[in-house]
């Protein structure tokens, strides 16, 4: 194992907050293993049921990448996997939203068919306590169960995705917030096929797939990118990474530094950096590239494993990916 | 958030009670008026001999006309063409001896099961009738009715199944 890749990885606030995540996580997992079975319980010929359903089934996927990946990564990096084993969070990353992606193109088309072919959906009856009640009730308590508490446990993993810098946790913050949605949406399909507008149901199942397939699709674009050694971004995948220009400048500053670029990949949760300096005088000492390498890992806990290369030429100037 | 609230106050205020609603309104074309039934024998549940109908589903399909105060009118056939009548809305229920496992599933919305039986093969039968897809208010009607004669029918199978035992026991 090379020094550079420091076993250590989280500073012991941010492993208190993943242990909150992990158990937040396993609460998600529990919670929705009733969700499924309560709304299975009452599927009936609803399309949108049926979708929320399916979105309540993909909940799963997350959790599950999260804490495989919870329990990989931390894997000393070893012969055969130099740099560690990191990534194992974007690969489970990948996995759940490209489960989101298919899943809500499935739907998508199902709701469309049913529509063209205007099928009228059907909800009966069953005995409870001896009164008769009509199905689409008992549908709508469903999804008030189904919808509401989810909201409260995407927020609570959005606080935990930022401070950890964790896209698997993001997403799934993302999809549990998006979740009242989906229930409201099947919600007004079921009132819909109640007053007799058949083809309300459809229609709300096509806005939710449409919905999921969008986050699918966003998720897909982020987790590719962090495969493909795309620049690190922030936790929300939505602009570059701040570390980055940090280094940068950091590094730029140190007197015996004439310029500097740098390259930043994610591996999960850390940053790897290869750092690339000119010397102003043409020279360096060993000791100022330790001191250089000390600093920029001092900068953040992120910060895990640097290279750091004193070049003639820094490589982005001959037309070479940079920063 | 606001406004799917006020949809769904609306829905249920000009709604009154009568959710479900029929799209085609077909409950409210049968009370007092006709009920268009179709049927293909399945013994036990819908036989015909000398032009007279008996069986466990014809019935109940009698009894529930007369509970609305409608008028039968039959109508027999495969059950792919009943089904195809029922999804083209020219019929308002099918019965003769459905199960949940039929595969008209898509061409008809079935009651919820009324009678659970042992097959030959040892393997259960949920039996159900088809109501046409979509009119949720006469399927909801049909289910109550169903589901309040549920013990009453299990009864009956049973004296009828220790019958036909006893039958075919000593020939």
């Amino acid at each position: 194992m090379n020094e550079a890749a420091r076993h250590f990885e989280m500073p012991s606030d941010k492993m208190a907050i993943h242990r909150k995540a992990v158990r937040l996580e396993k609460v998600t997992l529990a919670y929705f293993a009733t969700a499924v079975a309560v709304v299975f319980a009452v599927l009936g010929s609803s399309q949108a049921l049926k979708a929320a359903w399916i979105e309540d089934l993909l909940a799963f996927l997350p959790p599950i990448a999260f804490l495989i990946a919870a329990r990989v990564r931390t894997r000393e990096p070893d012969a055969r996997f130099p740099w560690g084993y990191h990534r194992a969070v974007s690969i489970g990353y990948l996995f759940a939203a490209l489960g989101l992606l298919l899943l809500g193109a499935y739907i998508l088309l199902e709701s469309a068919m049913k529509l063209a072919t205007a099928e009228h959906p059907s909800i009966g009856a069953i005995e409870l306590f001896g009164q008769p009640l009509w199905l689409g009730w008992l549908m709508l308590a469903a999804l008030a169960y189904t919808g509401l508490p989810p909201v409260w446990l995407g927020r609570r993993k959005l606080v935990y995705a930022a401070e950890l810098h964790d896209k698997v946790l993001y997403a799934d913050a993302e999809m549990n917030k998006a979740d009242w949605m989906t229930a409201g949406a099947a919600a007004l399909g079921i009132v819909g096929i109640g007053v007799g507008l058949w083809w309300a149901d459809s229609v709300a199942a096509l806005i939710i797939s449409v919905s999921i397939v969008r986050d699918g699709w966003k998720n897909m674009k982020a987790a590719t990118g962090d495969l493909m050694d795309e620049r690190a971004t922030r936790y929300d995948s939505n602009e570059p990474h701040p570390l980055i220009e940090e280094m940068r400048s950091l590094l730029a500053g140190l007197p015996w530094i004439d310029e500097a670029r740098v390259r930043v990949r994610e591996q999960g949760h850390v940053l790897q950096v290869e750092a690339f300096v000119k010397p102003a005088d043409g020279s360096c000492t060993l000791e100022h590239l330790d001191d250089a390498r000390q600093r920029l890992m001092d900068l953040d806990w992120k910060v895990h494993d640097v290279v750091l290369a004193p070049v003639k030429v820094l490589p982005g100037e001959h037309g070479e990916a940079h920063d | 958030m606001r406004l799917p609230a006020l949809l769904i106050a609306c829905c249920l205020l000009g709604a009154g009670c009568a959710i479900p609603t029929d799209p085609d309104g077909t409950l409210d074309r049968v009370r007092g008026g006709v009920m268009r039934v179709g049927m293909t024998e399945a013994d036990p549940w819908a036989q015909m001999s000398d032009g007279r109908r008996s069986g466990v589903e014809v019935e109940l399909v009698q009894r529930f006309a007369a509970g609305l105060d409608a008028r039968i009118e039959w109508t027999d056939g495969s059950e792919e063409e009943l089904f195809e009548e029922l999804d083209e809305g020219r019929l308002d229920l099918v019965i003769g001896g459905i199960t949940g496992r039929s595969p008209w599933k898509t061409k008809g919305a079935f009651t919820r099961p009324y009678a659970t039986i042992l097959s030959d093969q040892g393997k259960k039968e949920k039996h159900v009738m088809a109501a046409r897809l979509g009119e949720n208010d006469f399927l909801t009607e049909l289910d109550f009715f169903l589901q309040r004669r549920e013990g009453e029918i299990g009864e009956r199978l049973e004296r009828e199944g220790e019958l036909r035992a006893q039958q075919s026991g000593a020939p």
